[in-house]
């Protein structure tokens, strides 16, 4: 049983035209024990920035907590919010400095940056970074997201579109994953609006 | 210099220097098992049945040949499909090869694809305590001439579904064939049953998303339909990285 096992959980986050979506499961376990069902792994950190943070759950809300300070910091020194693209490097820059004690987290980040593209990235624990065109993705269920995404994912997705390919593609893979699932949740970000859905998935 | 060198390599690449307490006695660990990789699927029609597998066979990170089959035509209305081991997978090929001919010369007629099912779940569990390490899937027509696929573990635990995969791209496969042929997660009904076309096209889309992920899976897939008519087969591309 691998640490990064023990709460269980997944995040997606796809691309598309103008706009990007980032979802999670919701369950938080205990190995085999369920304990919450209303634990997103997704934060917002500002209008452009989503942060989704899967793997051992202490990490991931001592993590957020250092980038919300990180992110506030910065916005007093730069007078500017972060783009997407800064907060990923920020976020492998701070893994990588516990390279020996890493936090147990694999981030995934989307967002659009203040031209309006879409950015999203991931990386490992230790801070080595994938920046994708279509999806990135971590978690429990990962190969299964993989499968979905690979198949389910196309270029150009409208917004509407976006959200029911990237509830597709989370809903059955999670539901091959005994420590995933127990319902999810979607954030669509558009340069207009961020809009939030929950899905109504098996509560096994 | 090269004694420094050697005694410098023992240390560090030795299994086991660490805990053991002379130097003479290193315990080595033979293993019987490899998993050469690969994915298989099948999915069941109403009067057919569409059977699957890559034909990439792994150890590591090389590739021993591009050109292996995993099917085996064990009657013409029953393929078994099997991913896993390859030194396995053909001896039990083989076999069950040969019980097919046994059963004909005793019974005068083929053996069902049931038949065959149980079978090959007795096969591989009088194997209970050296399992063949082979992840099958068996796919054909029943005596109605409906379609069938049994999913089998290492030591013949089987069940009979509409559709099922195996091997090392299982994880990526799966899913997707619950959400497109049961449909779930979906608030759509399916009007009419899915022609064998549409299987097909489904069993390349799967593969080509398997193949682009999955190291282990690609170059070709062998693809198997099976009707009243008997058995076609088709070789699909896939990438060779």
């Amino acid at each position: 049983m691998s640490i990064l096992e023990y709460n269980g959980g997944c995040v997606l986050a796809m691309a598309g035209k103008g706009c990007v979506a980032i979802a999670s499961d919701l369950r938080l376990g205990s190995q085999a024990q369920t304990i919450a069902f209303d634990k997103s792994k997704v934060f917002k950190l500002n209008d452009q920035c989503f942060i989704g943070l899967p793997g051992l759950l202490s990490d991931s809300q001592t993590f957020v907590d250092k980038l919300k300070f990180r992110t506030a910091l910065y916005k007093l020194k730069e007078g500017r919010e972060m783009q997407p693209s800064v907060l990923s490097h920020v976020t492998a820059n701070m893994l990588y400095q516990k390279r020996f004690g890493p936090y147990f987290i694999e981030p995934v980040i989307a967002g659009l940056d203040e031209n309006g593209d879409p950015f999203i990235s991931a990386m490992d624990l230790i801070g080595a970074p994938v920046f994708a065109k279509d999806f990135v993705l971590a978690g429990t269920s990962s190969e299964s997201l993989y499968g979905m995404s690979e198949s389910l994912w196309r270029e150009g997705l409208e917004p509407e579109d976006l959200f029911e390919v990237i509830s597709q593609a989370l809903l059955s893979a999670f539901d091959r994953d005994a420590v995933s699932g127990w319902g999810a949740v979607v954030h669509i970000i558009t340069q207009d609006e961020i809009i939030t859905r929950k899905l109504k998935a098996r509560q096994d | 210099t090269e004694d420094n060198m050697e005694a410098l390599r023992q240390r560090n690449y030795g299994p086991a220097q660490y805990s053991a307490p002379n130097k003479h006695l290193i315990e080595h660990q033979f293993s019987p098992y490899v998993n050469n990789g690969g994915t298989t699927l099948a999915i069941a029609g109403n009067d057919f049945v569409v059977v699957a597998g890559d034909t990439r066979v792994s150890f590591g990170y090389a590739i021993h040949t591009r050109e292996n089959n995993k099917l085996c035509e064990l009657t013409d209305k029953c393929i078994i499909a099997t991913a896993g081991m390859q030194a396995d997978q053909v001896t039990l090929h083989k076999l069950l090869r040969t019980r097919m001919v046994q059963y004909k010369q005793e019974h005068g007629k083929e053996m069902s694809t049931t038949a065959i099912a149980q079978m090959l779940s007795n096969t591989l569990y009088y194997r209970r305590f050296f399992p063949y390490y082979t992840f099958n899937v068996l796919a054909g027509l029943d005596s109605n001439g409906k379609g069938c696929v049994f999913s089998y573990d290492a030591i013949g635990s089987f069940e009979r579904y509409n559709y099922a995969s195996s091997g090392t791209g299982q994880k990526l496969v799966q899913p997707l064939l619950d959400n497109q042929i049961a449909l779930k997660n979906q608030q759509v009904e399916r009007l009419e049953d899915l022609t064998e076309e549409e299987v097909v096209t489904l069993v390349k889309d799967t593969f080509t998303s398997a193949g682009e992920r999955d190291i282990y899976t690609g170059d070709h897939v062998e693809i198997a339909i099976i009707n009243k008519e008997g058995v076609r087969y088709e070789l699909f591309d896939l990438r060779q990285d």
